[in-house]
């Protein structure tokens, strides 16, 4: 039983029992007293900070972008003619409609922004978003560190609804540098973009990240780890972003945008007739997320999930004979859900491949745009899969660095240490581990071929499985650089493998897409990885290229093997 | 007697932070080693130095003989390692760990591991996700003991058990020892460490500053006098090995260094009516290393 303190004005008072068991005095019994809210503030404050960081990388780099195409157009198509050869062209093609979404007045500046990069940025922001949030949420909480802000003078709803505020803040330095970077564009009288319009393109560019960070929350609420968490948030995207394909690569089925939430951001059509109705059910998915992630916070355990396996772990020790299997024992779903998407995706292609190639416009654009990227042109089915399975090997190159960050895992968790403390040599287990990886990168090349072979078959495409197999192995080909590049960064800087090896995944794909219509500036499309792949099917295998590339992976691959023997080991 | 472990010159730094100033130590077979040392001197670093887990700037590491920073794993296969922080894989049971982890290490006597289960209450069939702290540190023990290796070497081994594993854990290390295994026991827990170690090291900012057994570090420590006279106590300051002496009343307060014959002489010529010695215990003894005085006493003999 608590002492009865005296209060010097009133005399002495009797203490109360609060809910909490706890025992506080009538004039201190608050429902949320200061200390509660600077508490709350605390965790805010936090969460904004970690998260400002990225996002204000990620505003400066769209803003950038923004600025430089905008800034370049008139450069890049001086005359009237010029603008309306890349309209016909480029504007028509339903392979990069797929990808980064329709084209609109391509011929006018804005019609040009808003095509090149907006679709671009809202998948970019859209896979920031999601990781940000898991990161900031359930890391927080598999690392313990949650525990120690719900021992403060909060609760779980509220230090997860004060956790958001912070991650929302982190969106609105996204927001803000994107705004200010595109209206600094806009007000360039060769540009001549309203404010409102500047605005009202930039909001559309970030609210994808905006609506995948309240997605990312509530898998952060679902999941049990923050990876099982990301492979959730990951499925959503991934369904999200196929619907908005189907709908876009000219198959009739555009009335699909309405069902998937990027097609949603779509429909808003900056710089190109905008339609600010199609904010709405954006708001209220990103209000309902939000809203459940904090109400199932505030339900449920601490360390624990809403979606829990019922069943009792199998106690079978398949994979787990020794340190090279485990890797098959950790990774085999990750490796899984790549491949199988892969092979889904490739097989969309396939299936869409003969109404999305066909009509003279659409191929001609595309068979001219493999002729610029040094291709020769074949059929259209070919010409049209051989340019979107540039595309998965630029995912296939992501699913490549996933293996190197999480070997970075294993040794920043702590768990290499029994390994190593061990009859397990450092050589023996990262050359292991990069064996798995170039058997998973292989495997999954196969499974676009057969996927992407099996969808032309469907819809009885000339294009034979001896040339998809090619076009199979030519996306392994950059996978297989990023390890080996992820292998040497690994050995020489642990700790900043995963943000350089990302880093150069991301910027090759930008380039990929963005520079791969522009021929002037060389020493830029050089630089992404992608660039010295040819379109297989609609050309050959690049021999050079594929030997370069595979030679200096396996030397780098090598080099970082001989770093990470003599360095020491690193937590996080 | 074989050396299980062997350092000459061992030292590393962290940048311009020195984490471990040249160490030479050994322990040797079926030797209980208590390495002691506050936080951040240097006893984690000597651990991963000796497994090659990080290199070491200069110096020799060898377990039986063989090089450990060169030839790790050849050097791990008589070891068997408990680190101080329980990581293990999540989302793997205590089963599939313990599985895992013999596979590793090459060899496993599976009816003790089964007793070791049973003696450590784990109940395997649950995730590691699922698992208390102590639970965890319960399946890294199972794992290292289980193998039989010829030396263990255990960082922090008891963090996180109640006081009954603690005590499970301390008959599982003197089965080790009396089956001449090796220990290597890093530890905060001093009474643990006194309970178990047949030497003890002491590690202060990265430098071994005492190494010996108990009863060594005892002789050569003072010996803590109170003594109560009927009439006001006589000079003891003159007296060899005497210091500290603290006079209060007809009581008197001294330490004592080397032979106590010329004291009780004196005592006993002064009408000294109770007399009250007692050794250092190791928690003094390793506080007398960092200028502290202990906090509690014990091991009272008493004598009038």
């Amino acid at each position: 039983m608590p002492t009865t303190a005296g209060n010097p004005r009133h005399g002495p008072v009797s203490p109360v029992r609060l809910e909490t068991g706890f025992w506080a005095h009538p004039g201190t019994v608050r429902r949320t007293g200061p200390g509660e809210r600077r508490a709350a503030r605390t965790v805010a404050v936090l969460t904004a900070r970690r998260a400002a960081r990225s996002a204000a990388v990620w505003g400066a780099l769209f803003g950038l972008l923004i600025l430089n195409e905008a800034l370049s157009w008139r450069r890049n198509f001086p005359t009237a003619s010029s603008r309306e050869k890349f309209a016909h062209t480029l504007g028509a093609n339903n392979g990069l409609a797929a990808i980064i979404g329709p084209a609109r007045q391509v011929d006018t500046i804005g019609g040009l922004v808003a095509w090149r990069l907006f679709g671009l940025l809202i998948i970019v922001g859209a896979i920031w978003g999601l990781l940000a949030a898991t990161r900031l949420l359930r890391r927080e909480e598999d690392t313990g560190r949650w525990e120690l802000l719900l021992a403060g003078r909060t609760s779980r709803r509220h230090a997860t609804a004060q956790a958001l505020a912070g991650i929302g803040a982190g969106w609105f330095v996204l927001w803000g540098l994107t705004s200010a970077f595109t209206v600094v564009a806009g007000l360039n009288r060769k540009v001549g973009f309203t404010v409102s319009a500047s605005l009202f393109y930039a909001t559309a560019t970030t609210v994808g990240a905006a609506m995948f960070l309240a997605v990312g929350a509530l898998a952060s609420q679902l999941a049990p780890t923050r990876r099982q968490a990301n492979g959730l948030a990951a499925l959503v995207f991934a369904a999200c972003y196929l619907i908005r394909m189907i709908a876009d690569a000219g198959t009739g089925q555009s009335w699909l945008r309405w069902a998937s939430p990027l097609g949603w951001i779509e429909n808003l059509r900056p710089l190109t007739g905008s339609q600010a109705l199609a904010f709405l059910p954006i708001l209220l998915l990103t209000a309902g997320a939000t809203w459940a992630a904090i109400a199932l916070a505030g339900r449920r355990d601490i360390g624990a999930a809403v979606l829990t396996r019922s069943r009792p772990p199998r106690a079978g020790t398949r994979f787990l004979g020794g340190a090279g299997v485990l890797a098959v024992h950790l990774e085999r779903w990750a490796v899984l859900s790549w491949t199988a998407g892969l092979g889904a995706l490739a097989l969309v292609f396939g299936v869409v491949a003969r109404s999305a190639a066909s009509g003279e416009v659409a191929v001609g654009s595309i068979e001219q745009q493999l002729g610029n990227l040094g291709a020769h042109p074949g059929g259209p089915e070919a010409a049209w899969i051989g340019y979107e399975f540039l595309y998965i090997a630029a995912l296939l190159a992501f699913a490549a660095a996933g293996q190197i960050s999480a070997l970075r895992g294993e040794e920043a968790d702590g768990h290499l240490d029994h390994l190593l403390a061990r009859r397990v040599t450092r050589t023996a287990w990262l050359a292991e581990r990069l064996g798995f990886a170039v058997v998973f990168v292989f495997v999954a090349g196969l499974a676009t071929a057969v996927g992407g072979w099996l969808g032309l078959a469907s819809r009885h495409s000339e294009v034979d499985f001896p040339a998809m197999l090619q076009a199979g192995l030519n996306t392994a080909i950059p996978a297989l650089f990023v390890l080996g590049l992820g292998a040497l960064l690994y050995g020489l800087v642990p700790r900043l493998a995963m943000p350089v090896l990302y880093g150069l995944v991301l910027w090759s794909f930008l380039i990929e897409i963005i520079g791969s219509s522009i021929s002037s500036n060389h020493w830029l499309l050089d630089t992404a990885v992608l660039t010295h792949l040819g379109p297989v099917p609609a050309a050959d295998l690049n021999w050079t290229a594929i030997t370069a590339l595979t030679g200096m992976g396996v030397l780098a691959a090598a080099a970082g093997l001989t770093a990470f023997r003599r360095r020491d080991l690193i937590a996080a | 007697m074989a050396l299980a472990i062997r350092t000459t010159g061992l030292a590393k730094s962290f940048g311009s932070a020195v984490a471990l100033r040249p160490l030479d130590l050994e322990v040797t077979e079926g030797e209980v080693l208590g390495y002691l040392g506050p936080n951040g001197a240097g006893k984690t670093t000597t651990i991963r130095c000796l497994l090659g887990l990080i290199r070491a700037d200069a110096g020799r590491a060898e377990i039986f003989g063989v090089d450990a920073q060169a030839h790790p794993a050849q050097a791990h296969r008589r070891v068997a390692y408990v680190p101080g922080e329980a990581n293990l894989w999540p989302q793997l049971t205590g089963a599939q760990t313990l599985h895992l982890l013999g596979r590793v290490q090459g060899r496993v006597d599976e009816p003790y591991r089964k007793e070791l289960i049973e003696r450590f209450k784990l109940d395997p069939s649950k995730r590691v996700r699922a698992y208390s702290k102590g639970n965890r540190q319960k399946v890294l023990l199972i794992a290292a003991l289980s193998s039989r290796a010829d030396l263990l070497i255990l960082d922090e081994p008891t963090s996180g058990l109640d006081p009954l594993m603690e005590e499970t854990f301390r008959e599982c290390v003197r089965e080790a020892r009396d089956r001449r295994q090796g220990v290597f026991l890093s530890s905060h827990i001093l009474s643990e460490v006194e309970a178990l170690s047949d030497r003890v090291a002491i590690l202060r900012a990265g430098e071994l500053v005492e190494v010996g057994t108990l009863s060594e570090m005892r002789h050569l420590s003072a010996l803590s006098i109170d003594a109560d006279f009927d009439t006001a106590p006589p000079d003891l300051s003159k007296i060899p090995g005497v210091t500290a002496v603290a006079v209060e009343g007809n009581k008197v307060r001294c330490q004592v260094v080397g032979s106590v014959e010329p004291l009780l002489g004196v005592l006993a010529a002064s009408g000294v009516h109770q007399l009250l010695s007692r050794e250092p215990s190791l928690e003094e003894l390793f506080l007398a290393h960092y200028g502290r005085e202990p906090s509690a006493r014990s091991g009272e003999s008493r004598a009038a």
